[in-house]
């Protein structure tokens, strides 16, 4: 049930291709509430990413609900506090879903500085001057304050996904959103990415990461789901998922991995 | 024996120089506003094409407002009549003759619409002169179209997903993230583009407009001189496009920042 501090309410939700011989999701309900940092594991194939990125719509998902800020933004109109149809604003609302992709995803055109105050100045008219500054606030927090004027081209691997969290975190996102964010990152900078992940999960951010760092979701997740053939097989504290594990797909996905 | 190209035949046609002249001028004119209309009929083509017009869209949603995957009603719920015409005219376009399309224009549309039969700078022709800039710039904005979506559309998925996901509007992201980088890429084939339209301006002669093409005529009918006039104008041609794709290859280098390499 809905508590008080839920902030996103998934109920059986669905994403089906070719009129349901396809079932890239079926039927996860699942809650994520303030604070909250939700490792999605499972196999490949399994649904994770889709889960993940329905979350803000960049899948548009065939059934089910998923409810944010008291709207169900799974459908296109729904009714105000005044009883009124109004429109989806989407782009109000992926404003508030911070996100990190696997591939980074910085624009090339751009110096390190302009991908991080394009969002803010366009999108929520902050003034340049402002967002400038706080965007070298926050790349110096990820020790790439001196890389500002650089392109992504120039940097590694490891900072532009630092670069990647930071630009999302511009815009003071109120849940941050990872779709695998070390998997495409050579292994010596593995551990820096997730360090600044750590740190975010440290300051209460509330995240939701799909990854393959068992490592990571058993030491900074609070709640681990386990995903297979688009459903949620299993879900609990990272003792009860590592130590105790129920499922015997989810046995089976242990012993692969770890 | 008759040699290949005969020097004196050269000051034979010097007398013409000022039909080159004026050649050149309209061969310039004629090209700069093909290229004008033809950008902006290709822009509003390719934004038609890629547009999100759907008249039936309510169609494809089922009783719970989620929307179908497949069937006639998600079939028809995508119909874009935009993207249709759009469509039908650059495949049209591109699949018939330039010559076609001029005579089609001159003979057909422009019989039906009289224009003013006035001369700019005092000699080109305007009732010749605008129905050949209106046909080849209707024929290269629908290769042009073509070429600014093949460019949109080259740009990574993630890029567009990274935008929305910051929330910015599809707009938006079209303005400062998706045409910024499809712009860069379409340089080289644009300016193959202007390149084509400089050389393919030449076939307007046939409807009399008083281009380079129609300069030779003139003098080889006056002089029965041919060889000459027509390495004369194949001079002028090439110092036309030759320079032109170097100054867009100049800039090309320019805006390659942040490039990979």
């Amino acid at each position: 049930m809905a508590t008080r501090d839920s902030l996103i309410q998934v109920k059986d939700l669905k994403k089906h291709y070719k009129n349901g011989a396809i079932k890239a999701l079926d039927g996860v309900t699942v809650d994520i509430n303030k604070g909250d940092v939700m490792v999605v594991i499972g196999p490949s194939g399994s649904g994770k990413s889709t889960f993940l990125r329905s979350l803000n719509l960049l899948e548009e998902p065939t059934g089910g609900a998923i409810i944010f800020d008291q709207i169900d933004i799974t459908k296109k109109k729904y009714r105000d506090a005044n009883g009124k149809m109004v429109k989806l604003d989407i782009d109000a609302l992926r404003q508030k879903m911070g996100m990190v992709f696997q591939h980074f995803n910085l624009f090339p055109h751009m110096t390190i500085l302009d991908n991080m105050t394009l969002a803010p100045i366009q999108v929520k008219g902050i003034k340049k001057a402002e967002a400038e500054e706080k965007a070298l606030t926050l790349l110096d927090r990820v020790g790439l304050k001196d890389r500002a004027d650089a392109y992504p081209i120039q940097l590694a691997g490891g900072q532009k996904q630092r670069v990647a969290i930071v630009r999302a975190l511009a815009m003071e996102p109120e849940v941050m959103l990872f779709d695998e964010p070390t998997s495409a990152l050579d292994p010596e900078m593995v551990g820096e990415v997730l360090d600044v992940m750590k740190e975010l999960a440290h300051e209460g951010m509330t995240m939701v990461v799909v990854t393959h760092e068992m490592g990571f979701a058993r030491e900074v997740g609070n709640r681990i789901l386990f995903m297979a053939d688009g459903k949620l097989l299993e879900q609990g504290s990272p003792k009860d998922i590592f130590e105790n594990p129920q499922h015997p797909r989810l046995k089976d996905f242990l012993a692969k991995v770890l | 024996m008759d040699q290949f190209i005969q020097l004196d035949n050269f000051s034979k046609i010097w007398p013409y120089m000022k039909l080159f002249r004026q050649g050149l001028l309209v061969t310039v004119l004629l090209s700069l506003f093909t290229v004008l209309i033809g950008f902006c009929i290709a822009l509003v083509l390719a934004l038609m094409r890629m547009s999100n017009v759907r008249p039936f869209r309510s169609l494809g949603l089922d009783e719970n407002g989620h929307v179908r995957e497949s069937g006639v009603l998600a079939w028809i719920s995508r119909f874009n009549p935009l993207d249709f015409l759009a469509t039908a005219y650059v495949e049209v376009l591109r699949s018939t003759p330039v010559i076609v399309q001029i005579f089609i224009i001159y003979y057909g549309v422009f019989s039906v619409i009289q224009l003013p039969s006035f001369q700019l700078f005092g000699f080109i022709k305007f009732d010749r002169f605008f129905p050949g800039v209106v046909a080849l710039g209707m024929n290269s904005g629908a290769y042009l179209c073509e070429i600014i979506r093949a460019g949109i559309q080259s740009i990574d998925g993630g890029q567009t997903e990274a935008a929305r996901s910051l929330g910015l509007s599809q707009a938006q992201n079209l303005r400062f993230i998706v045409l910024p980088q499809a712009l860069k890429n379409i340089l080289p084939a644009i300016a193959n583009e202007f390149v084509v339209i400089i050389k393919e301006s030449a076939i307007t002669y046939t409807i009399g407009v008083q281009d380079l093409m129609s300069a030779v005529n003139a003098v080889k009918g006056a002089t029965f001189v041919i060889i000459e006039p027509l390495l004369v104008a194949t001079a002028v041609y090439f110092c036309l496009c030759f320079p032109t794709s170097k100054v867009i290859a100049y800039f090309e280098r320019r805006m390659s920042h942040g490039d990979k390499r």
